[in-house]
């Protein structure tokens, strides 16, 4: 196995509305296992486009997205959500959380879909996830009564549940007061240093993005740094 | 089998009761008003068929009038001939049947689904009592084979239909015919026949049938008494009547017997078809109507199934995103409308039936029923559950072909 958690070779991605206009522009970059990655650029240079395009769910480019070692560049839709689902954790700005089921059951859902582990297994390593998080106290309280730092939280739990490739954020703390953007970003950063969790996310938080091990900066769709 | 896809479902269901409540109770009300508009269509139809086949047989083998024959140049002899041809008529040279048994024993032997066979002569009477006199129709029949073809004992009102078999001058009359006559049981009534024969008879009998033109215009006697009344023999018959296991057949059963005789064979539906003309009518009317109102429920599921996925679309997102399938997405949105068709519909089956049953109850004063009537017929409870859960299917895949369609990058940006 390389340490090369992902790479992207020679991406470029174009809008066709409201007129054809290229968002991404020949982008390569690669990141390796444990690394904690901040993806900066102004609004509409094309950062989040490219963070999709990462995530397997834009599947509308041109280019190589390998994950884990594998080519995933025109891949069947069915195949991306298995590997989603194995491979990629997602947090997102608007917490993003199942609002009728518990905070238990929400981070529990990969896992169940993933079918590995028995439910009882899957259960207890939520269980788990919540309390490393400090939330285990919320487990059975229904996401929609959790406050959104709790949320933030959960999700992260969530996206942790099946041990993925990969975390990818997009904004995570965006939402969030200083006191809950300070709690999330630890976590985040103890989880790349300590578990080695390769962790990209979206941000135009520079003081996020400097505590974090590298930054990639996107400005009209080409890469800068 | 996910049942990770089932637990979503279930709650999506059971967080939004109330819409659930409604999507069910929109199937529930299709599927009773198809119960019930079937049935009572059903119902009424049979009695209409009960009050028709207490008089009308569904075979009938009189004689008729030969044919109109209008070829006259074949009536000509070869050439050299003009034919005058004035006031062409048909002419009848024999009147009725003579030989009855010869007819009563083809039908028998051609007709493996006969239930009962009988002769009657028919002749239009006078009746009189004192100065009354009234213009009516007598029927000499076979008082066993009459009663299997018609149930006719059920419609006694007083006396018994047997009695007529007791005494050779015994006479039934319609109730509203020995009102008019002022006579009651017991008492003797004349009648005289078109060549003037008179002949008085007792009344040991008053039948009431509901239609009118039995009640207040016939009468039965004996069969050979009507013979000789007319001065036939004694295998005499006007009308052949046999009846089938199923009437709905009799079409058929009369084309085939049409060529085994010279007499005119006919079924009922064509000496009646405004008999069947109304109950194929009255059974598209129920069709058409709860068919309608099947589609209307399907509306109502599709408006609130449509409604649950608008709502639910950033979890229909978010869901993507973790890893869930198209298919898994559709399953969960096309398993809610299949639990709530099958809840809304299992109601539905109970409901239709109470309907059916009130309905049931509810008093009908009419000539041979006292309620409304009400086929209780398991087949219409099949046929609407089976209609309901393809409506549900079918209101519930195009929303839920439309969750799975979803594109979560477009809904998670936005």
């Amino acid at each position: 196995m390389s340490d090369i958690a992902l790479r992207v070779n020679s991406i470029s991605k174009y809008f066709y509305e409201p007129e054809t206009f290229q968002v991404l522009k020949d982008i390569s970059f690669e990141v390796k296992k444990g690394e904690f990655l901040s993806l900066m650029g102004k609004s509409g240079s094309g950062k989040s486009t490219l963070l999709y395009v990462l995530s397997t769910m834009d599947t509308d480019f041109s280019g190589n997205l390998v994950i884990n070692g594998e080519n995933l560049t025109g891949k069947k839709q069915k195949y991306l959500a298995q590997f989603r689902n194995r491979h990629i954790g997602f947090v997102f700005q608007f917490h993003y959380l199942l609002p009728d089921f518990s905070a238990l059951y929400n981070v529990m859902l990969p896992a169940l879909k993933l079918g590995e582990r028995s439910k009882q297994e899957v259960e207890e390593r939520a269980y788990e996830g919540l309390k490393l998080l400090g939330i285990n106290d919320q487990a059975l309280k229904k996401a929609n009564k959790l406050s959104g730092g709790q949320q933030q939280r959960v999700a992260i739990a969530r996206a942790l549940i099946n041990e993925p490739t990969v975390i990818m954020g997009d904004e995570p703390t965006g939402n969030l007061d200083s006191k809950n953007t300070d709690i999330v970003f630890g976590i985040l950063k103890e989880l790349a240093q300590e578990k080695k969790q390769t962790i990209i996310t979206v941000t135009h938080d520079d003081d996020f993005a400097k505590n974090s091990d590298r930054i990639i900066e996107l400005s009209d769709g080409a890469l800068i740094r | 089998m996910n049942s990770t896809n089932h637990i979503i479902a279930i709650t999506h269901l059971t967080t939004r009761i109330k819409q659930t409540v409604i999507a069910g109770l929109s199937v529930t009300f299709g599927i009773s008003m198809y119960i019930f508009m079937n049935s009572f269509m059903s119902g009424v139809n049979s009695t209409q068929d009960e009050l028709a086949f207490t008089t009308l047989a569904n075979i009938r083998v009189y004689n008729d009038l030969p044919e109109y024959n209008t070829d006259f140049e074949s009536l000509a002899n070869k050439d050299n001939h003009w034919v005058n041809v004035r006031n062409p008529r048909r002419i009848q040279y024999t009147e009725g049947i003579k030989n009855s048994d010869k007819i009563v024993n083809l039908l028998r032997v051609n007709t493996p689904e006969q239930v009962g066979i009988t002769t009657q002569v028919n002749t239009n009477v006078f009746y009189r009592n004192g100065a009354v006199k009234i213009n009516g129709l007598l029927s000499g029949v076979d008082v066993e084979n009459e009663d299997i073809l018609f149930k006719i004992s059920d419609h006694m009102e007083e006396g018994k239909w047997e009695d007529l078999n007791k005494r050779s001058n015994g006479i039934i009359l319609g109730v509203g015919l020995a009102e008019r006559l002022s006579v009651g049981m017991g008492e003797y009534v004349n009648l005289s026949t078109a060549d003037n024969i008179m002949k008085s008879y007792r009344v040991v009998g008053l039948i009431k049938t509901s239609i009118a033109s039995v009640d207040n215009g016939k009468a039965f006697v004996q069969i050979n008494s009507v013979r000789s009344l007319l001065s036939k023999n004694s295998g005499y018959a006007t009308d052949v009547l046999m009846n089938i296991n199923d009437f709905e057949q009799a079409r058929q059963v009369s084309d085939r017997l049409k060529g085994l005789t010279e007499y005119s064979v006919e079924s009922w539906q064509e000496s009646n078809g405004q008999l069947e003309s109304g109950k194929v009518l009255r059974d598209i009317i129920a069709l058409a109507v709860s068919l309608t109102i099947l589609l209307v429920a399907g509306f109502g599921i599709y408006n609130i199934m449509t409604m649950t996925v608008n709502e639910k679309i950033k979890e229909i997102a978010i869901l993507k995103a973790m890893g869930f399938e198209d298919k898994d997405v559709s399953k969960i949105f096309l398993m809610q409308s299949i639990i709530v068709g099958l809840l809304g519909g299992l109601v539905g089956l109970l409901f239709g039936f109470l309907v059916s049953f009130i309905v049931n109850t509810i008093p009908f004063e009419m000539p041979g029923i006292a309620t409304l009537p009400i086929d209780f017929n398991i087949i219409y409870y099949a046929q609407s559950f089976l209609f309901g859960l393809m409506t549900t299917f079918i209101a519930g895949y195009l929303p839920a072909k439309k969750a799975s369609g979803i594109d979560p990058v477009a809904i998670i940006r936005s």
